[in-house]
């Protein structure tokens, strides 16, 4: 009895450890630009320009916004962002890869990279009022609307 | 008569002497019980099985874009845009192409590679009624709106066509 006493435990584990496997079998991660498809395309469009009148382009906000601190705060809390289902370094990884790929003007222009650990201190925080925050921060860095 | 008699009286004493009073109830019982089995069997859901696969492994419906069981179509919830005048791919005369969606990943068993598939809904006309097809593969519930099929996304494409159609199931990357 004694020896299934402890081979029972270790059975239990030894599936554990198997489901633990498959949980992370089945959590594919993906490059940021499929990240890009999957997470934001099916609104913002292929190249970020979304919908006049219903999707705001993001071509022209992603780089002057990622220059301030409200800038970054919001890009991250936006709902499409912060509810997603990537991890925080995922999620940095995507804003990156989309500053540098959906902005308008040349490419390789220098920029205040997002960290995971960046990503996670404002992620916590719900962004109630979504539109309203992003005229004031159009209005802050002097975009045209 | 009597050989008769004496036949009917010999056999059935000779049943009483061979047999309890409850056979007759336990033969019944393992009869009925039997035949309630027997369908479970797998001989017998072999043969009443609809589909046989073919002699690669798959539904015969695999390769047919028109079926549901299309690996494209894995997360559609819809009417297949081929059975109502378009293709997988393009919507039918007469509608317009959402340009909001949502987007899922798909397997492809030929190749054994995920490709990254738009659903995008075809709207501006009355609802096509054909091949309805709901598969709900990374469909996420409607409180995580972004990804899930459940919405009606004509509500987001052009002036007032937001009369829902049919559904594609666009390619338009490769995952991994």
């Amino acid at each position: 009895m004694a020896k299934r006493r402890i081979s029972v435990p270790v059975l239990y584990a030894a599936l554990a450890g198997i489901g633990g496997l498959w949980l992370c079998e089945t959590a594919v991660a993906f490059e940021p630009s499929v990240n890009y498809m999957l997470q934001c395309m099916g609104c913002h469009t292929p190249d970020g320009s979304g919908a006049a009148g219903r999707v705001p382009s993001i071509r022209s906000t992603l780089l002057p916004f990622s220059a301030v601190a409200a800038g970054r705060q919001f890009l991250v809390q936006v709902p499409g962002a912060s509810q997603s289902t990537l991890s925080n370094a995922e999620l940095a990884d995507l804003l990156n890869w989309m500053i540098e790929n959906l902005t308008n003007g040349p490419r390789g222009v220098a920029f205040n990279r997002f960290t995971a650990a960046e990503v996670a201190s404002y992620r916590q925080k719900p962004l109630v009022e979504v539109r309203g925050t992003r005229e004031r921060l159009l209005d802050a860095t002097g975009i045209e609307k | 008569m009597s050989w008769f008699d004496a036949l009917t009286e010999g056999s059935a004493r000779a049943i009483a002497r061979r047999t309890s009073r409850r056979s007759f109830l336990g033969s019944l019982g393992s009869m009925l019980m039997g035949a309630s089995v027997l369908p479970l069997l797998p001989i017998a859901r072999g043969a009443s099985a609809a589909e046989n696969p073919t002699p690669d492994g798959k539904s015969p419906n695999a390769n047919d874009p028109n079926a549901c069981e299309y690996w494209r179509h894995c997360g559609i919830d819809g009417f297949l845009c081929g059975c109502c005048g378009g293709s997988t791919s393009s919507c039918p005369p007469g509608t317009e192409m959402s340009a909001i969606t949502w987007v899922g990943t798909c397997h492809n068993p030929d190749d054994g590679r995920m490709y990254v598939v738009s659903y995008n809904d075809c709207c501006g006309k009355s609802a096509c009624g054909r091949c309805l097809c709901n598969r709900n593969e990374r469909d996420t519930p409607l409180y995580i709106p972004f990804q899930s099929n459940d919405y009606d996304w004509c509500s987001g494409s052009s002036e007032a066509n937001i009369a829902y159609h049919c559904s594609t199931s666009r390619i338009v990357g490769v995952a991994n």
